[in-house]
């Protein structure tokens, strides 16, 4: 979505925008505020060539808050692609090995993506349910050196759906959904990767995708109906289906240690998708877990500092500290999200401080403890 | 496979033992097959995951690191 001039217009220079903002806290001198005055000055000025075009997060905080709905994460977006054209490039994280893996997943690439599913759980070729896995199987080979064991998430999400009686079908057939590339700004990529999947999901006949990622749901709920209109499938994430469907299956939970713990909202599936209870609901189907809500919490949670894959700095490790502290301050003993990526970054993070607090997804926390 | 299947493999050679012995090689006349397309670099320990990927990425069938 191009924001309009006209959209744009509505700024009444508030400030809600850059007071809300976790990068204008600690990155001196950014200002969506002052990006957007500067753009309305200036369409296609200097905004092109600033650094600071690459600096938000797309947390949406400032975008849930302002008062005229402005999306800024959405404006600072489709100025990205523009970036980009006039050689303005992102500084990658991680070397770039997730952009690259994306592009080949663009150009086309034999995959083994079913391997791990066979191991953990039944699947199927066609059916009505399609579980979209993301690209947790390539950060299972990434982050081996933070300890990170991510496809177990996907082991566990499997072993939860197959509890409330569904085969999905996994493909080998999945790409990336293209939200790294979206969200800085490569529009070719996205469109080359949303255009495979959409082809796979039919393929696969399925009526419901059950999206393991938030980031995954958010790109399919927000990107692909506005490049394709209306899906001609339901979409839902994980942990909507889950507590729609694990309260009336065969499955009780019972915790083998008692303990407090918070749940960190992830941006995408909180306040870009409005999900806040889902995750909740299923955390308090364990008994003897106390959810603590940590001081920013739902509409207001802090993002796990960094997003597709770039721009990692001082600043997100900031960030990513002050959560980890106000975890520790809720009184709990462990970090639950829904996102693989607040799971790595807040991992990360911990990692190179002497916080000690576990950070776990739910699918797993959840699968550790069935009765 | 076919038996025409020519794989193009990148080498990234480390400066101060294999690429010397693959310039050895060439002084020395041994002949060897041209599949292999070198880069050399001054450590194999500066070579990041990402060159690999990038490698695949461009068309390359296998990649050598050799250090």
């Amino acid at each position: 979505m191009q924001l309009s001039k006209q959209q744009i217009d509505y700024c009444m220079e508030c400030g809600v925008c850059t007071g809300s903002c976790p990068v204008a806290m600690e990155l001196e001198g950014f200002s969506p505020r002052g990006m957007i005055k500067r753009t309305l000055g200036e369409p296609d000025g200097n905004i092109l060539q600033s650094r600071d075009i690459w600096a938000c997060l797309s947390c949406s905080r400032c975008s849930d808050r302002c008062p005229v709905g402005i999306d800024f994460p959405r404006f600072i977006r489709t100025y990205r692609n523009k970036a980009r054209q006039k050689g303005n490039l992102p500084k990658f994280s991680h070397h770039g090995q997730f952009h690259t893996i994306t592009a080949i997943q663009a150009k086309g690439v034999k995959q083994d993506r079913i391997g791990w599913a066979k191991k953990a759980g039944k699947i199927c070729e066609k059916g009505d349910y399609f579980y979209f896995t993301g690209c947790i199987t390539y950060y299972d080979v990434g982050f081996k050196y933070l300890d990170l064991n991510m496809i177990q998430s996907a082991e566990n999400n499997l072993l939860l759906l197959n509890k409330t009686g569904i085969e999905p079908v996994v493909s080998n057939d999945e790409c990336c959904c293209g939200h790294d590339a979206f969200w800085s700004g490569d529009d070719d990529t996205f469109s080359t990767l949303a255009e495979k999947n959409m082809k796979t999901i039919a393929a696969a006949g399925a009526k419901t995708v059950i999206f393991g990622c938030p980031e995954g749901y958010s790109m399919f709920r927000e990107a692909y109906t506005e490049k394709f209109g209306s899906l001609p499938f339901e979409i839902i994430h994980i942990t909507e289906f889950l507590a729609r469907e694990l309260p009336n299956a065969d499955v009780s939970f019972k915790s083998k240690v008692k303990k407090t713990v918070t749940f960190q909202d992830p941006c995408r599936l909180g306040r870009r998708s409005g999900i806040y209870d889902a995750p909740r609901d299923l955390i308090s189907l364990v008994p003897g877990t106390d959810l603590a809500e940590m001081e920013h919490n739902r509409e207001n949670a802090i993002c796990c500092g960094t997003t597709a894959w770039m721009e990692c700095s001082s600043c997100s490790k900031s960030m990513q500290k002050d959560r980890l502290k106000e975890a520790e301050a809720a009184g709990a003993r462990m970090i639950i999200t829904a996102c693989p990526k607040c799971q790595i970054h807040l991992t990360c993070a911990k990692k190179n401080t002497d916080h000690n607090i576990d950070i776990m997804d739910l699918g797993s926390f959840l699968a550790e403890n069935i009765d | 496979m076919s038996k025409d299947f020519n794989p193009r493999i990148l080498t990234f050679a480390c400066n101060w033992c294999s690429y010397a012995a693959a310039d050895l090689a060439g002084v020395s006349r041994f002949q060897y097959p041209p599949n292999m397309r070198i880069i050399r670099v001054m450590c194999s320990g500066g070579i990041n995951p990402n060159y690999i990927l990038k490698a695949f990425e461009k068309g390359a069938d296998g990649v050598l690191i050799s250090g």
